[in-house]
């Protein structure tokens, strides 16, 4: 284990436990504190593990959830995408008006074609123009936010028989006895998890993400993977909005605001580098959860809510610290 | 007779003319447009109202939601030189430097919709807009009926720190007290005039309380959330919703008997009564401080008076 | 005038942005009636200040091959400390709003340093946390000045210039001079360029990054405090947005965000451009919904212009 290695200065003292410890805690490190954090909330709320509550809490994640999954591919390809939060907007707006214009299916079919129009184009300026991601998906935030207010004139949307309609089903649903946001989540992640994992599409990613020029030289078509990468993400986004829009049953304008800061969170809770090459849908899966946990828990225990952004704050960065003191086998860095 | 109508006739040709000669030029900052549709109804009920008046020709700006960006938006207003200024606050208290500018160049500032603070009362005109802590009361009362004065509730607070948010709850809070104090309020968490989050705060309150009798929604878009989350749970039924500003799911609701009722408010008359208010002070005539207009209750029983909110 | 001399010096040539922002200036000159004014001009200069101040330190930064997205949420901080500690003193009030800043960039340039945690992540995590801790601080609540000394010296001028947009332009020359004529500014070059090679030659890494986090923590603290005196109050939510049009700004100047090469007077450039778009479009009355679209636009467009101007020479390293 890690106490072969003579621990370096900047590393506590009591070296061969604190080290063992640290290995274990970062080797497992999100897992460690999931658990942990489970186990204080239950402690001071009596419902936190009830099943209803947890149920309500993996279904208000899910909607993340599921746009983190997308997301995460495209971080494993390198790049970022900051437009999610906008583009969830767009879809949801999208969808819920066309459902009484055109029919549910017509409407979901529509809204999932101009969403992965949308991810092409920023697949295509990212992938083909070779754009920066970070700065090209956030003109793409405030142009899609513009989009969808010049789309609905400024008025929230609504479906007016909320009883009668089957696209109910994705936000409201069923099957048996587990809520259809909590399916689609978790069909997704596995979905997209083999894909990555267990296909040459999937290791195409990775190799793009972490070394272009050896993937390029291995004549990986680099274009297009990362262009893929977007399609993927407006696909997730598209179904994310077919939750939020069934659940609400109507929408507003700035209904996916701040979405991509928390689906950002999430995803690097769950220990994905942002450097692009490495991680996985587990982990986001997970750090998802984590989030999902940290806000009901502190809700349930009496805090408001803000605490949350703080205790995230904290968890981030400890939970980042660790993952990279493992790899490097110590604590602080040797920069002076 | 005829006489009579010849002399209407010229004396309105008469105004008329003086009214073309005289076109006022009146700019508006507004609040955050497209975040719901009462704000997006608003501005187009403000416009319709200014083509109707046909003297005044409008300056239509929106702060998207930023303070410092309306307090640009007000400076180049002033810059401007319009006659007249109204601003619908995106906060009570930030704005008054900027209005108090406006108010030392000259220019008669009407503020819409949300009050600012008494600090700032000096320098505006006039204010025009709901009386939100009546709001907050009529709903507290409205409360007390449902529930004959027994039971335990919750609620759910618009956009935190802002005017109309804090002034509903402070109505509603303290009417509620005074009013039926066998009514306990159990939590208050914002849902930011959101609907989906009002709908996850609900969700939350649901598992944390076995026994909710009653929510109050800082407005209806946030009570339909809390609705949606309780049919969910499939606790609609034992749950009185009371909300504010009804909007047109929220009437509907009302209709089919799940909700209980809103406070009536419309956003056309609050444009109209804005510009109207200018356009006295503009005229010269002597204007109270404070213009509220009628924000009745509206509960299933007076439901057919009222025209479905087209928001 | 020697100054001004300087501050262009070293420019062989006049930059991309800065085209941009003469061509709009040109167009909106002669769309609307109202744009060439003293007062007009002035007015786009307090409007930018907020974000250009932040923009200066983000500038540093961003050469260093880092970014700071908590800029908005230490500037909402800033305001709320510089208002509600008034009560017990004005100069403590801004004293601590400052030091807050320079605190909060601190502590963010330290994690960075001593854990090796990517700054993006670092300060996305204190872009939550610091906003959380407003919250705390305000319960809340606005705070509201009740010295109209500190909203008079927002509204302040000397002669016809406002003073914000003065106190701007002048840390925009201090920062210009830092960068181009200092040890440290050159080490900024060279830490964003090759890190590695930097260390070779002795600059000791961590301090400096540190130290350009303490710089933009100190000036969103800046734009902070003179927000609040534009307002004479500070609300819970202020700044929020800000660090995504501040780095828009930075990245327009022509800033790399993959570190080693930009400058303050492209900075400048950068939160011009989007000053007068926003004045301009607001004059001309274009509907605030396309106003979105027609910024994410530009902001492509100037992406993919500089992509093809600059596509042959990716490699330079300007010191």
């Amino acid at each position: 284990m890690a106490s072969a290695e003579q621990p370096k200065p900047g590393l506590p003292t009591g070296k061969l436990n604190k080290a063992g410890l640290m290995s274990f805690l970062s080797a497992q490190g999100i897992l460690v504190f999931f658990l942990l954090g489970m186990i204080v909330f239950s402690f001071f709320s009596e419902q936190f593990l009830s099943q209803s509550n947890i149920m309500t809490v993996v279904r208000q994640a899910s909607i993340i959830g599921i746009i983190a999954v997308g997301v995460t591919v495209v971080i494993i390809g390198g790049n970022l995408d900051l437009s999610v939060g906008s583009m969830l907007s767009f879809s949801t707006v999208l969808v819920v008006d066309l459902h009484d214009k055109i029919g549910p299916t017509n409407a979901i079919l529509l809204m999932f074609a101009l969403t992965l129009m949308i991810g092409a184009v920023n697949g295509f300026l990212i992938g083909f123009l070779r754009l920066n991601s970070l700065i090209v998906t956030l003109a793409m935030l405030s142009a899609i936010q513009g989009l969808v207010l010049i789309y609905s004139g400024g008025q929230n949307v609504d479906i007016a028989n909320q009883e009668g309609t089957w696209f109910a089903f994705f936000g409201r649903g069923y099957l048996g006895g587990i809520a259809v946001p909590i399916l689609i989540f978790g069909l997704l992640a596995i979905l997209v998890q083999i894909v990555m994992s267990r296909t040459g599409y999937g290791r195409r990613i990775f190799a793009v993400g972490g070394n272009p020029m050896a993937a390029v030289y291995s004549g990986i078509r680099k274009n297009w993977c990362v262009f893929s990468t977007y399609l993927i993400s407006a696909f997730c986004v598209a179904c994310a909005a077919l939750v939020l829009g069934s659940r609400v049953m109507g929408s507003q304008n700035n209904v996916g605001q701040g979405y991509e800061l928390l689906v950002l969170a999430g995803i690097i809770l769950g220990g994905t580098s942002l450097l692009g090459g490495a991680g996985s849908i587990w982990k986001t899966v997970i750090g998802v959860l984590i989030l999902g946990f940290i806000q009901n828990g502190l809700l349930l225990m009496g805090y408001p809510y803000y605490t949350q952004w703080i205790v995230t704050w904290v968890i981030i960065i400890l939970a980042v610290w660790l993952d990279l003191a493992n790899k490097r086998k110590r604590l602080l860095t040797t920069h002076s | 007779m005829l006489k009579k109508t010849i002399i209407t006739a010229s004396m309105l040709a008469v105004s008329v003319t003086a009214a073309q000669a005289d076109t006022y030029r009146i700019g508006i900052t507004q609040n955050n447009v497209g975040v719901d549709s009462y704000q997006t109804t608003y501005e187009s009920a403000f416009e319709d109202a200014a083509e109707e008046a046909g003297n005044v020709d409008i300056v239509v700006l929106d702060a998207g939601g930023d303070v410092a960006r309306q307090i640009g938006q007000m400076q180049d207003l002033i810059q401007q030189q319009v006659d007249a200024i109204i601003i619908w606050p995106t906060n009570g208290q930030a704005v008054i430097p900027a209005i108090r500018q406006a108010h030392q160049a000259g220019i008669p500032v009407v503020v819409t919709n949300s009050k600012i603070a008494e600090a700032g009362l000096d320098f505006i005109a006039a204010f025009s807009g709901p009386d939100n802590v009546q709001q907050g009361i009529s709903s507290a009362e409205m409360m007390c009926d449902a529930l004959d004065g027994e039971g335990q509730i919750v609620q759910i607070s618009g956009q935190p720190g802002y005017t109309t948010a804090i002034e509903r709850a402070t109505g509603f809070e303290e009417r509620l007290a005074e009013a039926c104090p066998g009514v306990e309020l159990l939590e208050t968490q914002p849902g930011n005039w959101n609907r989906e989050r009002a709908q996850r705060v609900m969700e939350d309150f649901l598992t944390k309380y076995d026994r909710i009798d009653g929510v109050y929604a800082g407005d209806d878009n946030m009570g339909v959330g809390a609705l949606n989350a309780a049919k969910g749970a499939d606790r609609a039924d034992e749950i009185i919703f009371i909300g504010a500003t009804n909007f047109a799911v929220g009437y509907d609701a009302i209709e089919r008997g799940e909700y209980y009722g809103s406070i009536y408010q419309s956003p056309v008359d609050d444009a109209e009564a804005a510009l109207q208010t200018a356009l006295d002070v503009l005229a010269g005539e002597d204007v109270p401080k404070m213009n509220f207009f009628e924000t009745p209750k509206i509960t299933a029983e007076n439901l057919g008076e009222f025209d479905r909110p087209v928001f | 005038m020697t100054s001004l001399k300087g501050f262009f010096r070293g420019k062989t040539s006049i930059q991309p942005i800065w085209i941009f922002v003469i061509a709009i200036f040109i167009f909106f000159s002669f769309m609307s009636e109202y744009f060439l004014s003293l007062g007009n001009i002035t007015n786009i200069l307090v409007q930018t200040s907020t974000i250009g101040l932040i923009a200066l330190g983000m500038t540093l930064v961003m050469i260093n091959g880092n970014i700071d997205l908590s800029v908005g949420a230490t500037l909402g901080l800033a305001a709320s400390l510089a208002v509600g500690l008034q009560e017990i003193s004005m100069t403590l009030a801004i004293l601590a709003a400052l030091g807050s800043g320079m605190l909060l960039g601190a502590i963010n340039g330290l994690i960075v340093w001593k854990t090796g945690v990517n700054a993006f992540i670092v300060t996305l995590g204190a872009m939550l946390g610091v906003r959380g801790l407003i919250f705390l601080y305000t319960g809340e609540e606005s705070f509201y000045s009740m010295n109209f000394a500190f909203s008079d010296f927002g509204a302040s001028t000397i002669g016809p210039i406002p003073v914000l947009a003065i106190i701007f332009l002048l840390c925009t020359l201090v920062m210009h001079l830092v960068l181009t004529r200092t040890g440290h500014g050159r080490n900024t070059f060279a830490v964003g360029g090759n890190p590695e090679a930097s260390i070779d030659a002795g600059i000791r890494l961590g301090r400096h990054m540190m130290i350009n986090f303490i710089i933009v923590g100190f000036f969103a603290a800046l734009a902070g405090v003179l927000l609040a005196s534009q307002m004479g109050a500070a609300t819970p939510n202020l700044g929020r947005d800000y660090e995504l049009w501040t780095i828009t700004a930075v990245v327009l100047g022509g800033t790399k965000l993959t570190g080693g090469f930009g400058s303050i007077t492209g900075t400048l450039g950068g939160v011009l451009a989007i000053g007068i778009l926003r004045n301009g479009m607001n004059l001309m009355q274009v509907p605030a919904f396309y106003v979105l679209v027609i910024l994410g636009a530009i902001l492509i467009s100037v992406l993919i212009i500089d992509k093809k101007l600059n596509a042959p020479s990716t490699k330079e390293v300007r010191i």
